[in-house]
C-alpha cells in the first residue's frame, strides 16, 4: 500500500501515542496511589509522584500493619489478609482451568474425531448452551450448591465451570477438526484405540491451542467476580476480586483507603499482568475470528 | 513436542497439590463444642471489650465459652444473610433495628421471651423505652438492649471561638423551618468564603466558599438519622402512626417536606456544600477534620472516630429548639439476637443474658466507647468518656427528659430505604422538589400494604 | 479465534498396504467411545446448563425465599414485574448503558484498528492496547472510581487545570451511566480493536490497489470499501459483545451500587438485589427469565444480520 501524506500519518501517529497514554495511565496511577500515604492523598491531588512514598497500604493490605498503624494511616483497621485471597484465587483459577481444559478437549475430540449418530445435533445443542445468559443459570446453581451443602467451599465455587464450557469445546474442536486424519488411521492401523490416539497423538500435537485455551481459561477465571460473590463469602475461600469489592465498602461512610484500596488492585492485578507480559505473543495473536465455518 | 508432556505432569502435580487444599479447607464449620458459641459484631472499636466480656463470661460460666468475630458493616450483612441461607449463621450476633424486623419476620432470630420469664430478667434496669424496641411487629422479644445512641452537633472550636460565639450560644439555639432560628445564624456566621468573609458579611462570595458552616454525609434515606431527623421531629413530625411499629408513613406531611426545603434551601445559600461534594469520596468525618466543615451532627456512636482527628479540637453542642419547644433527638440502641437455627440454644441465651446485665455493661462502660444500656452503668461511660476529654451531657439530656423518638423500624425497612433513598437524593440534588416526597411516600405507603 | 496449526508431516504408505476404512467398524460408529469421551462435559452441561435453565424456568412461578420450600403462586411474579417501577427503569438504565457502551466501543475499536493497521502490526503496541483486558472488571472499576473522584481524583484536577469545572462523574446521575459505560469501554476497547483489526487483514490488498487506481480518497476508500468488506467481522463483534454487555454487574457492584438515584441500577444488579438481599429468590428468576428473552431476541435479530450478509468479497 502507498505511504499516505504526511499530515495523515502524523495524526494517526498522535491519535496511537493518546490510546497508549489513555491505555497505561491508569495502570501508573494504581502503582503511584498505593505507594502514597493514605492521609497526605487528599491534599495534594494533582501530584504525579507517590505522595509521601511509604509501604504503608501494602502493608495494611496484606495483614502486616497493627490496628493501631492501620486506623492511623486512615484505614479501616479491619482484619484484611491478602495473601489468603491470592491463595484462594490461585487455587480455584488452576482446579478450574485444568479441569475444564482436559474435559472440553475429550468433548471436543468426541465431537470432531469420532463418528457417532446424532453428533452434529448434540453439538448444536451444546452450542446453543452459548447463548444461555449466565444469570440465567447463576440463580438456579446457586440453589443447587446451596441444596448440595456446598457453599462457601471451593467445590461449590468450581463445579459449574469445572466440566466443560460451550466456548472450550467450539474452540478446541475447530482445531481437531484440522489435524489430518491419515497420522491418526495411522495410528489406528497400528493398532491404538482412541484413549491412545487421544492422549499419545492428539493432545501433544495440539499443545498450541491447548495452552492458548487454558490461559483464556485461567485470566476469566482469575477475573471472575459474580459467581464467587455469591458462593465463596468466607474467608477461607474468599477470592481476590470478591475481597476487593468486600475492602472497598469497609468504611461505608463515604471515602474508601484509598491507598490501600489501590495496593489491593494491584495485587489482585499483578499475577495477570506478570502472565501477560510472560505469553503476550501468544495470548494477543490469539484474538480474532477464524474457524468460524 | 515434548513440553506438553511436561505440562501436563505439571498440571496434574498442581491439581495434586491442590486436593488436600480443597478438602482441607471446606466449610470453616470445624468441630466445636457444645458449648462454644460463635458471635458476630461489626465495630472493630468494641472488639476489645467484648473480648474481656468473653472471658469474665467463661469465667463465671465455663462450660460454655465465646468466638468472636468482627466483619465490617456490609460485609457483616451480606455473611449473615449467605450464613442463613446455608444454615452456617453464628450463634448471637449484633442486629440493629434497621434489619431485625426482615430477619424475624423469616423466623431467623428466636424469640426469648419465654427465657426473659423463665430466668425473671429484669427489663427496668435499661433506659427508658430500650427494651420495648427490641419486641418485634409480632409482640415477641427478640433482643435483650445493650447500647444506646443519640444525636448531637460535633463542632470546630477553634473556628467558633474565631467568629465568636460562645458555648452559651450554642448551647441554646433555635430552630424553625421557616428561617432556621438562631441556629442558621450561627450556621451563616461560621461559612467563611476564600477571602475570609463571612456567611453574615458584605460581600459574601456563595461559589468560593472555604469551610461550610454545616457538613453532612448524605441525603439521609428514609430515617436521617444523622442528617436531618430532629429537625423533623421538633417540628412535630412522625415517621409513621405507630412508634415504632407503622403501616403508613408520613413523609408527603407539609411539617416534613418543608423541614427538608430548609435544609436544603441551606446548600443554595452555600451554608452546606453540594450534594455531588458531600458524596464524594472523601466523607464527612475526613472533611471535618480537614477544616473544611465547622459543625456536623452526628451520633454517638462517632466519639472515637473525631477523637482521633487530630488536627481539630472538637466539641459537642445542644441540638436546637424547635417549633414544639423540645429539643429531640432519635435513640436508637443495639441489641443482640440468636439466630433461630442455633443448635446451642442454652449457651446462646446465656450469653445474651450476660450482655444484658449490669457486669458486662460495666465493662462496656469503662471502655469508653459507647453507651451502656443498663442505666445504672452510664455513670462509668461518663466518667470514661471524660477521660478522653468528652462532657457527654448533651447526649443524655433527650434521653433523661424522656424527649426521643424511635428508629422507624418496619419489616419492609429495606423497601422503604430503596424508594426514600433515591427520592432524597433527587431533593437534594435539586432534581426534584421537596413536594415530590409526597410521591415518594404513596409509593412507600403503597409497598406496605401490598406486603402486610 | 486463531488457530496455530502445524501441519504435521504426513507419514508415507508402504507399498501393499491399503487406506484403512474410515473407522467405521460398527454401524453404530464410536458411540460407545464418544460416550466415554463425551462423559464429564455431558454431566457438567447437564447438571449446570440444563437443570439450572428448567429450573430456573420453574422457579419463576414461585415465591422463594431460600429459607423455606418453594411455594408456587403461578404468574404472580410477571404481574408484580409489569407495575414495578424498579424493573422497567433497570432495564432502560441498561438498555441506555449498553447503546453507549457498545456504539462508543465499536467505533473506537474500529478506528483503533485502522489506525493500526496503517502505521504498525508491531506485537507491543498490540498488547499494550489489549492490557485492560487482562485485568478483572472489579479492578479496572476501583481505579477508575478513584481517578474520576469529584474532590481527590486526577481527571478533576486535570479538567480544572483546563478551567473546567469539576464533574461528579459517579455522583450525578446523569453522568453515571455514561462513566460506568466509559469505564468498561476503556477496558475492551483494545480487545475489540483487536478482532476487528484480524478481520481488516484478511481484506486483501488487490482491493485497495483497485480503488487507488480508480482515484478514490482515503475517506471514500473506508467508507465504500473497507467498511462492508469489514461487515461479517463487525457482526461478530457486535454478537460477541453486546450479549456480554447487557450483563453488566462487576463495576456498578463496586462503585455506584445502583445510585445515585436508581441511575445505575442495571437489571443484572436489580436482580441480585432482590434475590440476595431481600430474600425474593422466585421474583428475581422471573426477571432472569424475561431478560433470558430479551436477549435471545436481539441475538436472533443480529444472527439473522450475520447469515443475511455474507462478506461481499464473494
Amino acid at each position: 500500500m502507498r505511504r499516505q501524506v504526511s499530515v495523515g500519518r502524523t495524526v494517526a501517529w498522535v491519535l496511537l501515542f493518546i490510546l497508549l497514554i489513555v491505555t497505561l495511565f491508569p495502570f501508573y496511577w494504581m502503582l503511584r496511589t498505593a505507594f502514597s500515604d493514605n492521609t497526605q492523598l487528599p491534599g495534594h491531588p494533582g501530584s504525579l509522584l507517590p505522595v509521601e512514598s511509604t509501604l504503608g497500604a501494602f502493608k495494611r493490605v496484606l495483614g502486616l500493619s497493627t490496628i493501631e498503624e492501620a486506623q492511623a494511616q486512615g484505614g479501616s483497621g479491619a482484619a484484611v489478609n491478602f495473601w489468603l485471597y491470592l491463595r484462594n484465587s490461585l487455587v480455584v483459577a488452576t482446579i478450574t482451568t485444568v479441569c475444564q481444559v482436559f474435559f472440553s478437549a475429550m468433548a471436543a475430540y468426541a465431537f470432531a474425531r469420532l463418528r457417532w449418530p446424532g453428533r452434529d445435533k448434540v453439538f448444536a445443542l451444546f452450542l446453543a448452551a452459548l447463548m444461555v445468559p449466565p444469570i440465567f443459570t447463576t440463580l438456579p446453581n446457586f440453589v443447587l450448591i446451596k441444596n448440595l451443602g456446598l457453599l462457601n467451599s471451593f467445590a461449590g465455587i468450581i463445579l459449574p465451570g469445572a466440566f466443560m464450557t460451550p466456548f472450550a469445546i467450539f474452540f478446541l474442536r475447530q482445531f481437531f477438526l484440522g489435524i489430518n486424519r491419515e497420522l491418526e488411521e495411522a495410528a489406528m492401523i497400528d493398532g491404538a484405540g482412541h484413549r491412545r490416539i487421544f492422549f499419545g497423538l492428539i493432545i501433544p500435537m495440539s499443545g498450541a491451542p491447548i495452552a492458548t485455551l487454558a490461559i483464556l481459561t485461567y485470566i476469566n477465571s482469575w477475573n471472575d467476580y459474580f459467581w464467587p460473590l455469591l458462593v465463596g463469602q468466607q474467608e477461607n475461600v474468599r477470592v481476590l476480586t470478591v475481597a476487593l469489592g468486600v475492602f472497598r465498602s469497609q468504611t461505608p461512610q463515604g471515602g474508601p483507603d484509598w491507598a490501600g484500596l489501590m495496593a489491593a488492585t494491584l495485587i489482585a492485578a499483578l499475577p495477570m499482568i506478570i502472565l501477560f507480559l510472560a505469553f503476550a505473543k501468544r495470548i494477543t495473536n490469539s484474538i480474532g475470528f477464524s474457524g468460524i465455518k | 513436542m515434548t513440553n506438553i508432556s511436561r505440562r501436563t505432569l505439571l498440571k496434574a502435580g498442581l491439581a495434586a497439590l491442590a486436593v488436600p487444599s480443597v478438602a482441607a479447607c471446606n466449610n470453616g464449620a470445624a468441630a466445636r463444642g457444645d458449648g462454644e458459641i460463635i458471635y458476630w459484631l461489626w465495630d472493630s472499636a468494641q472488639l476489645p471489650m467484648y473480648t474481656e466480656c468473653a472471658k469474665v463470661f467463661h469465667e463465671q460460666n465455663p462450660q460454655y465459652s465465646v468466638k468472636i468475630e468482627q466483619y465490617g458493616w456490609n460485609d457483616y450483612w451480606s455473611k449473615l444473610v449467605t450464613g442463613f441461607i446455608s444454615d452456617t449463621a453464628p450463634d448471637v450476633f449484633t442486629g440493629h433495628s434497621s434489619k431485625y424486623p426482615l430477619f424475624a419476620d423469616k423466623g431467623q432470630v428466636l424469640p426469648i421471651d419465654d427465657y426473659v420469664s423463665r430466668d425473671n430478667v429484669d427489663l427496668s434496669i435499661y433506659q427508658k423505652g430500650l427494651a420495648d424496641r427490641w419486641i418485634g411487629n409480632d409482640g415477641k422479644r427478640y433482643g435483650l438492649p445493650k447500647d444506646w445512641d443519640t444525636e448531637v452537633y460535633f463542632y470546630n472550636s477553634a473556628f467558633t471561638e474565631a467568629a465568636g460565639i460562645s458555648t452559651e450560644q450554642l448551647n441554646s439555639m433555635t430552630w424553625n423551618p421557616q428561617d432556621g432560628g438562631t441556629f442558621e445564624q450561627i450556621v451563616r456566621r461560621l461559612t467563611v468564603d476564600s477571602k475570609g468573609r463571612r456567611g453574615d458579611q458584605p460581600g459574601f462570595d456563595k461559589d468560593n466558599v472555604k469551610v461550610y458552616g454545616l457538613g453532612y454525609g448524605d441525603a439521609g434515606g428514609g430515617d436521617g438519622q444523622t442528617s436531618w431527623s430532629w429537625y423533623a421531629a421538633s417540628n412535630g413530625w412522625k415517621y409513621s402512626e405507630g412508634e415504632p411499629w407503622g403501616t403508613k408513613f408520613f413523609y408527603g406531611d407539609p411539617k416534613f417536606t418543608e423541614t427538608i426545603g430548609w435544609w436544603r434551601s441551606l446548600i443554595t445559600k452555600a451554608y452546606m456544600p453540594t450534594y455531588a461534594q458531600a458524596k464524594s469520596g472523601v466523607d464527612v468525618t475526613t472533611s471535618f477534620g480537614a477544616g473544611k466543615y465547622a459543625i456536623t451532627p452526628n451520633g454517638s456512636w462517632m466519639l472515637g472516630t473525631y477523637g482521633g482527628l487530630k488536627q481539630v479540637k472538637t466539641k459537642l453542642a445542644r441540638l436546637p429548639l424547635g417549633p414544639v419547644g423540645k429539643r429531640m433527638s432519635m435513640m436508637n440502641g443495639l441489641a443482640d439476637t440468636i439466630w433461630a437455627g442455633t443448635t446451642r440454644r442454652d449457651a446462646s441465651w446465656a450469653w445474651v443474658k450476660f450482655l444484658g446485665s449490669q457486669t458486662a455493661q460495666d465493662i462496656v462502660a469503662k471502655a469508653g466507647v459507647v453507651f451502656p444500656a443498663v442505666a445504672a452503668s452510664m455513670p462509668a461511660a461518663k466518667a470514661a468518656f471524660a477521660k478522653s476529654g468528652w462532657d457527654v451531657t448533651p447526649f443524655l439530656e433527650p434521653v433523661e427528659a424522656g424527649d426521643v423518638f424511635a428508629y422507624p423500624a418496619n419489616p419492609n425497612a429495606a423497601d422503604v430505604t430503596a424508594v426514600m433513598t433515591p427520592a432524597m437524593d433527587a431533593v437534594m440534588s435539586f432534581e426534584a422538589e421537596p413536594a415530590s416526597l409526597a410521591k415518594a411516600n404513596d409509593d412507600v405507603n403503597q409497598i406496605l400494604s401490598a406486603n402486610s | 479465534m486463531t488457530a496455530t496449526t502445524n501441519a504435521p508431516p504426513t507419514r508415507k504408505r508402504s507399498h501393499g498396504e491399503q487406506a484403512a476404512p474410515p473407522g467405521r467398524r460398527r454401524s453404530l460408529g464410536d458411540l460407545k467411545v464418544a460416550m466415554i469421551f463425551l462423559a464429564p462435559a455431558t454431566l457438567g452441561f447437564v447438571v449446570f446448563y440444563i437443570w439450572p435453565t428448567l429450573r430456573g424456568a420453574y422457579l419463576s412461578f414461585t415465591e422463594y425465599s431460600l429459607l423455606s420450600a418453594p411455594k408456587f403462586n403461578g404468574l404472580a411474579n410477571y404481574e408484580r414485574m409489569l407495575h414495578d417501577s424498579f424493573f422497567w427503569n433497570a432495564l432502560v438504565v441498561t438498555v441506555e448503558y449498553v447503546v453507549i457502551n457498545i456504539g462508543v466501543q465499536t467505533v473506537l475499536a474500529v478506528g483503533i484498528a485502522m489506525v493500526m493497521y496503517r502505521l504498525t502490526k508491531s506485537i507491543t503496541v498490540r498488547a499494550v492496547i489489549l492490557a485492560p483486558y487482562l485485568v478483572a472488571n472489579v479492578v479496572v472499576a476501583l481505579v477508575w472510581y478513584w481517578m474520576l473522584d469529584f474532590q481527590v481524583g486526577i481527571v478533576n484536577q486535570g479538567l480544572s487545570w483546563l478551567g473546567i469545572d469539576p464533574v461528579a462523574f459517579f455522583g450525578d446521575s446523569h453522568w453515571a451511566i455514561p462513566t460506568v459505560a466509559g469505564i468498561n469501554v476503556w477496558r475492551h476497547m483494545g480487545y475489540t480493536a483487536l478482532l476487528v483489526f484480524a478481520g481488516l487483514q484478511t481484506i486483501p490488498a488487490y482491493v485497495y490497489e483497485a480503488a487507488e487506481v480508480d482515484g478514490s480518497t482515503e475517506w471514500k476508500t473506508f467508507w465504500r470499501i473497507t467498511l462492508p468488506l469489514l461487515r461479517p467481522v463487525l457482526v461478530m463483534v457486535l454478537v460477541v459483545t453486546m450479549i456480554g454487555s447487557f450483563q453488566i454487574f462487576d463495576t456498578v457492584a463496586v462503585t455506584t451500587q445502583g445510585g445515585p438515584i436508581n441511575a445505575t441500577r442495571v437489571i443484572y444488579y436489580y436482580i441480585y438485589e432482590r434475590a440476595f438481599t431481600r430474600f425474593d429468590f422466585g421474583y428475581a428468576s422471573a426477571m432472569a427469565l424475561v431478560l433470558f428473552a430479551i436477549l435471545a431476541v436481539v441475538s436472533l435479530v443480529q444472527l439473522r444480520l450475520l447469515r443475511a450478509k455474507e462478506s461481499d468479497l464473494a
